[in-house]
């Protein structure tokens, strides 16, 4: 009885506040910060051996765990410098309006049947690209807003590369939609408990994987923010905590788009079931799979220059569009021959 | 400089003196979109007036300041106004110190095309990692300069009459262990670089110099050699030991960015033998001769030509009899190439984000441009 | 070559001899520098220039302007001289002969104060926008700066 006490508080602070703890713990707040923290000293780390350095060294033991806490509260403490001739209202709010987009569209990715902080049922796939479409626009207010020719020319091309891969990643994800039969996301990873659908749509597969790096803004894909020609792109004129917030940005919505790649393609929550509860389970393989993920994107920054502009263009319009509508009509003849 | 008026609908971007990559000068951009229309360098931010300067100091002084011209290629820039000052004093140095020499002065040239290199690759916006390879790999050229000179910058070992010290004990040993490790890792950068898919969409084909331009706007060094002229000073007018030496002058067609990253990278492989001979092949003998603190030149003109890692450098000494220099006129390579730079943009289709790529391709040395 | 060109243009060259092997120095007459400069670099191929600078004589009240030229298929260095009396040094521009001469007039205009007729960007170089101290690489100036 008393044995069995912790556990069962642990069950009913699970399940009568669900909301609650979705909305702190995952995939809220504590794991969104920690994604971000994480993931940038293991990059730091990671590609600091490619460059034959030790990388983050003193702050938290040798490892330098803590570095990334120091570096955030360093920024925080800096003054934030306004332009003169800058918008003030959005060069100040842009920032921080940011990272709250892919942190919106994150509260629509099934970690378990049930666990799913915003219920949109059918809406959902929809939804996803209705919010992350707003994440473009920002950069593009911040870089009209800072009034520099280097934010100027950063934000525009912002929204060349959002349009230039948005479009394909629609098409390959309602090509995913057709197969699952429906825009549910939590539908779409049930009908991936027998097979993941990066195998039927491998062509898909790479398209969305492609876009993932392009909408996360990663080399090489990074052109808004190039730094050898434009020294940050639309981020130039940000000081202090507002930068910290556009890097942080950067990590949201790079985490929004590997979940929802690991929805649609690598069978999101499914899994054999190690943890007992279903519910712990299924958490676990999202954040194993993701862990899988992180490291290959971080690794192609190490091994690969910087796209051109027209260079990203052509590869969007000229390759990553025709194979997703060729993607799609693939979709529809193995749904229509009723292999799926 | 007082700035050129520009068109409406044209963005000047002002790229540099405080820029992640620029160095020590301005570059003005007029760009229409992504597409540059025009260039224009605003050079004169390192401005020291070495030519004035050298004219107030005896010619052994004026080593000092003209080793400042361009600190990573230091060996080749004083052994340019070494060889015009023997001339202005009737000196030869001995066989073995003119082997010293070449091997300096390749070694330099290693260090610059390395850091060229590494330079250009990073401004295709690849994670600095093979930056820092070069960086770490420049390391042990470094350690070999050390060793035989005491210092790792600006080590004024050349001087009239022939190298300070004659090699230390052991050193062909440890040059041989060098050279044997820079090849492996040049093996290693061929791979990562010119064999990477993005790298080449990048570079080929990017701020194309044909050899006609080329040689009508003055380019020199690795820029004229990758549109496919094989000038050389060290073969057309042989000085210090390169007349014995057995190397080829590396020249590539395409005129492209690519083109001179390959010749820079071929030119290395060519250093390493010529570092490889001399320390197989060295005469014996004494390393220099004996020449008064405060010589007199005898008056009169005497121009000499070496070729840096970045080009021709000519130095023109005049002399009156007087212990200094009457004047003394250096020609730089960098400055040359910075006036082809300014011109690519007429010639080509350049983008925004070729900028970077195609300055470090034309690699100048800013502090060589202003001296 | 130094006989050849004598003996075709007697009435453009001053002076012309061989300074060392290699070293080619030609003089010319200050009226018909440009008229030279083609016909170097159309009858004798010198169509790769290296440089331009200039040296002060004050004693015998000249400045000497130097063109360093170069033959792609000969590889030697001649340098084209004129001699420019010091209270008005005025020739004419060789940017419409050689092209890339751009940077270097440039910098032996603010250096010498020699003004070159017809340079289509005639702005300082290397000194800043505002300088007026002088010309720094004549003998008389003393590097003592402006008076504010």
């Amino acid at each position: 009885m008393i044995l069995e006490a912790p556990s069962l508080l642990m069950k009913s602070v699970l399940f009568n506040l669900k909301p609650l703890t979705q909305i702190i713990v995952i995939p809220g707040l504590a794991f969104i910060l920690l994604f971000a923290i994480i993931v940038v000293w293991f990059e730091r780390k990671l590609l600091a051996r490619a460059m034959l350095r030790v990388g983050p060294y003193y702050c938290g033991g040798r490892s330098g765990v803590l570095q990334l806490i120091a570096d955030f509260l360093k920024l925080f403490l800096k003054e934030i410098v306004i332009p003169q001739d800058a918008h003030r209202v959005l060069f100040v709010s842009t920032p921080i309006i940011l990272p709250t987009i892919p942190a919106l569209a994150i509260t629509l990715i099934p970690f378990d049947l049930d666990w799913v902080l915003f219920r949109a049922g059918g809406l959902s796939l929809p939804m996803f690209f209705a919010i992350a479409g707003f994440s473009p626009l920002i950069p593009v207010f911040a870089g009209w807003a800072a009034n520099n020719k280097y934010t100027i020319i950063g934000s525009l091309r912002t929204a060349f590369l959002y349009i230039s891969a948005e479009i394909p990643l629609v098409i390959c994800a309602s090509a995913v939609a057709i197969m699952a039969g429906s825009f549910d996301l939590g539908r779409i990873v049930e009908s991936q408990s027998t097979i993941w659908f990066a195998i039927p749509q491998f062509i898909g597969f790479i398209i969305f994987f492609l876009g993932l790096i392009i909408e996360a803004e990663r080399t090489p894909f990074d052109i808004p923010t190039a730094e050898v020609e434009l020294v940050l792109g639309w981020r130039t004129e940000f000081s202090g905590i507002l930068f910290g917030f556009t890097m942080m940005a950067e990590y949201v919505s790079f985490l929004a788009w590997a979940l929802l790649f690991i929805t649609l393609y690598l069978g999101g929550y499914n899994g054999p079931n190690i943890l007992g509860l279903p519910l712990y389970s299924h958490i676990f393989w999202m954040l194993f799979k993701l862990a899988v993920l992180v490291p290959i994107v971080i690794l192609i920054r190490g091994v690969f220059p910087r796209l051109r502009m027209d260079q990203l263009l052509r590869l969007g319009w000229y390759y990553l569009m025709p194979l997703s509508i060729l993607n799609l009509f693939i979709t529809l003849a193995l749904k229509l021959g009723g292999i799926f | 400089m007082s700035e050129p008026q520009i068109e409406p609908e044209i963005i000047r971007i002002s790229w540099g003196p405080q820029h992640p990559m620029s160095g020590q000068t301005r570059i003005l951009i007029d760009v229409d979109g992504e597409v540059v229309h025009r260039l224009i360098a605003d050079l004169g931010f390192t401005h020291r007036g070495i030519e004035k300067i050298l004219e107030n100091r005896t010619l052994l002084q004026g080593l000092i300041p003209i080793e400042r011209m361009a600190m990573v290629d230091t060996a080749n820039i004083g052994l340019g106004y070494v060889l015009a000052v023997e001339e202005a004093l009737g000196i030869e140095p001995p066989e073995r110190a003119n082997w010293i020499r070449s091997m300096i002065c390749e070694i330099c040239r290693i260090n610059s095309h390395l850091y060229a290199f590494g330079l250009q690759v990073e401004s295709t916006g690849y994670f600095p990692a093979v930056f820092l390879w070069t960086t770490v790999d420049r390391e042990v050229l470094l350690d070999l300069l050390e060793r035989l000179t005491g210092a790792r910058w600006s080590y004024n070992f050349i001087i009239p009459g022939g190298v300070m010290n004659d090699l230390p004990e052991g050193f062909q040993d440890k040059v041989r262990e060098a050279v044997n490790y820079l090849r492996g890792r040049f093996r290693q950068y061929w791979e990562a670089m010119v064999e990477n898919a993005v790298f080449e969409m990048r570079c080929v084909g990017v701020a194309v110099l044909r050899k006609e331009d080329a040689i009508r706007l003055g380019a020199t060094g690795p820029v004229l050699r990758g549109s496919g002229v094989d000038m050389d000073v060290r073969k057309d007018e042989p000085y210090a030991a390169y007349g014995d030496l057995d190397f080829k002058v590396i020249t590539q067609p395409d005129g492209d960015a690519m083109a001179r990253l390959k010749v820079r990278f071929h030119e290395i492989e060519q250093s390493l033998n010529i570092i490889e001979q001399v320390a197989n092949e060295i005469p014996g003998g004494p390393v220099r001769v004996k020449i008064p603190l405060f010589p007199r030149p005898k008056p009169g003109e005497f121009l000499s030509r070496v070729e840096t890692a970045r080009g021709e450098l000519g130095i023109h000494m005049f002399t009156d009899g007087g212990m200094n220099p009457y004047r003394v006129k250096i020609n730089s390579p960098s400055l040359r190439n910075m006036y082809v730079f300014e011109r690519l943009a007429e010639l080509n289709r350049i983008l925004v984000a070729d900028i970077p790529v195609v300055i470090n391709s034309i690699d100048p040395w800013y502090l060589d441009c202003d001296r | 070559m130094v006989e050849a060109l004598k003996e075709a243009h007697p009435e453009l060259v001053e002076d012309a001899r061989v300074l060392r092997p290699r070293r080619v120095s030609i003089l010319a007459k200050r009226e018909h520098l440009l008229r030279l400069a083609e016909i170097l670099r159309d009858e004798y191929g010198f169509i790769h220039p290296i440089s331009a600078g200039a040296v002060d004589y004050p004693k015998e009240e000249r400045i000497q302007v130097i063109y360093y030229l170069t033959n792609p298929s000969k590889r030697f260095i001649l340098t084209l001289r004129v001699n420019l009396p010091r209270d008005e040094p005025k020739i004419p521009s060789m940017t419409r002969v050689w092209d890339a001469m751009n940077f270097h007039e440039r910098e032996t205009m603010e250096m010498f104060g020699i003004v070159f007729e017809g340079h289509p960007n005639p702005v300082h170089l290397l000194l800043p926008p505002d300088w007026r101290g002088g010309y720094p690489l004549r003998k008389d100036f003393k590097g003592e700066g402006v008076k504010v």
